[in-house]
């Protein structure tokens, strides 16, 4: 191969990649300089700098909320979902093979299906008329229906579900590199299998709950559609105030600023989380 | 291997099967209601508001848009995937992870700020909305996926009989496309598969580059954001159908992708 041959070959095959790549960090910048021009109302766009945009946001506590209530609302999600995820991952985990492949297919099912129509369902599902609420009226548990759309229980309540799938492959990918015998060897030395599932098993699939958390975490923080149709405006989060800003103010400086602002918040928290992880990950 | 400690994940994770299917058993059976309202169990078992889909111009034009541009960028992207691929395995140069690192950082950045990205641009340089700027956010939101894949997939094929086939005479691009193509192609194609649903599903950040005509995402967005009759939950369960039919199929070879963490 000659000098030619070696430089040459590689930029050629990575020249549309660096393209659309290159495309990509184009828009990155020109929201960066747009969230800094001042806004000359709807649609126009100023030329100078000014930071205007960034007070306006971090100045009042009404768009602060948005951000604040992101950030708690994709907190305990998260939270709950990897709980549940885990427990999933581990039934998985244990389970024979023909029950293996049922779950497998149901959450590649999920997983294949557009999150608007997951959480379209969701809806049908907790919706006043909907099935929950009927089979509890009809079974005399509650007397009025309960009101979960429109409320933050019920945004809740879709992201865990919506998200669920994410937080299981990853977990179920760490439980299944396991080798058996790490169990057994800690069962014949004595420990309970409390403590087998607490000090080995967990521990073990730390890189599984890492990988789920941040994915999850950075999926809820940022969820447009959950609200959007669960919380029909009651429960918007930081995506939504994006959006219409955006789409119905116009105000396209804000909104550059707002979406700058969730890109650091998002990416410092994922920095955090898994610097955390990586403390609490036990060294191989 | 249940034992008795394990009964109570075995009951919770039968409830939380029950949890994840009821939605979407729920939507099908909505869908089947002979009535305008969204009840389940229906009252009745009628194909009516399938039949009414036909009528309704503004989701089947959405359907089309949507189908043109996950065909069209899953195209585009696995060849630029495969091209990724074929540089970053094939060939010796400085910097292939930070190469890699670039391709996939749309990523790590919110569905929402790329599509924010993208309206400040489009509308700075006075392109209005079309197809060509959603194909292209489409290929920006796939290339990670379908290049991750392919890189793992040539990264970990055996080259020996690539040069055995090159030792024989074969130039190295006909060893490539001839020997080591076949065998990595399960990778490429779970990798179009993937970059398909990716762009088919999109919402957050297409929604903002729609113009007069929709995406499906988008459409069904807005229909059950006003309307509340079953046809949205007619469309979903027909667009569900084949996601179901290529799962129950394809079911081992996609479990094994899915749990080894491949994609």
């Amino acid at each position: 191969m000659g000098i030619g041959q070696r430089l040459g070959w590689p930029l050629l095959f990575l020249l549309p990649a660096a393209i659309v790549i290159g495309f990509f960090f184009f828009t990155m910048s020109i929201m960066v300089r747009i969230s800094v021009a001042p806004n000359l109302g709807p649609a126009q766009i100023g030329d100078g700098f000014t930071s205007d945009n960034y007070i306006q946001f971090f100045g009042s506590t009404f768009y602060l909320g948005y951000l604040f209530r992101s950030l708690w609302l994709a907190a305990y999600c998260t939270l709950i979902t990897a709980v549940l995820g885990y427990t999933l991952a581990y039934f998985i985990h244990r389970s024979g093979r023909r029950t293996r492949v049922l779950v497998g297919a149901l959450l590649v099912i999920q997983f294949f299906t557009a999150y608007v129509i997951r959480t379209y369902a969701v809806m049908l599902v907790i919706g006043k008329t909907g099935i929950l609420n009927r089979s509890l009226l009809g079974a005399g548990i509650i007397e009025r229906p309960l009101a979960l759309l429109f409320t933050e229980t019920g945004v809740a309540i879709g992201m865990i579900l919506v998200s669920l799938p994410f937080m299981v492959f990853p977990i179920v990918a760490s439980l299944q590199s396991i080798p058996p015998n790490v169990e057994m060897a800690a069962a014949s030395l004595g420990a309970s299998n409390t403590r087998i599932f607490w000090t080995v098993i967990v521990p073990l699939t730390m890189p599984g709950i890492a990988a789920g958390i941040v994915v999850v975490y950075l999926f809820e923080l940022t969820s447009y559609i959950v609200p959007g149709v669960l919380g029909g405006g009651y429960v918007d989060m930081i995506a939504n105030l994006i959006y219409a800003k955006a789409m119905q103010s116009f105000d396209h400086p804000f909104a550059a600023a707002a979406a700058m602002v969730t890109l650091l918040v998002s990416g410092l928290t994922v920095y955090l989380l898994q610097k955390f992880f990586r403390l609490v990950t036990p060294r191989t | 291997m249940w034992r008795r400690k394990h009964i109570g994940v075995k009951i919770a994770g039968y409830v939380l099967l029950l949890l994840l299917a009821i939605p979407l058993i729920v939507l099908v059976g909505v869908s089947l209601n002979p009535g305008v309202e969204q009840i389940f169990p229906p009252q009745g078992i009628s194909l009516r508001w399938y039949y009414n889909l036909a009528n309704r111009s503004g989701f089947i034009g959405a359907l089309q848009l949507t189908l043109i541009l996950a065909v069209g960028s899953t195209i585009v992207s696995t060849t630029i995937g495969l091209l990724v691929g074929i540089a970053l395995t094939r060939f010796e140069f400085w910097g292939k992870d930070l190469i890699l690192t670039l391709i996939l950082s749309p990523l790590i950045v919110p569905q929402v700020v790329v599509g924010m990205a993208f309206l400040v641009t489009l509308s700075g340089l006075g392109v209005v909305s079309s197809l060509l700027s959603l194909s292209l956010l489409h290929c920006v939101i796939t290339l990670p996926f379908t290049a991750r894949a392919v890189v793992s997939a040539l990264a970990t094929s055996s080259r020996s009989l690539e040069e055995a086939a090159q030792s024989l005479g074969a130039t190295p691009a006909r060893a490539f496309l001839s020997v080591t193509l076949p065998i990595v192609s399960p990778g490429v194609i779970a990798a179009a598969i993937f970059a398909f649903v990716t762009s088919f599903e999109n919402f957050t950040a297409s929604q903002f580059l729609v113009w007069d005509r929709t995406t499906l995402p988008v459409e069904l967005y807005n229909y059950v954001q006003t309307e509340s009759d079953p046809p949205a939950a007619a469309l979903s369960s027909l667009i569900l159908l084949p996601v179901v039919l290529f799962v129950v199929v394809f079911n081992r070879f996609i479990a094994q992708h899915m749990f080894s963490g491949r994609l």
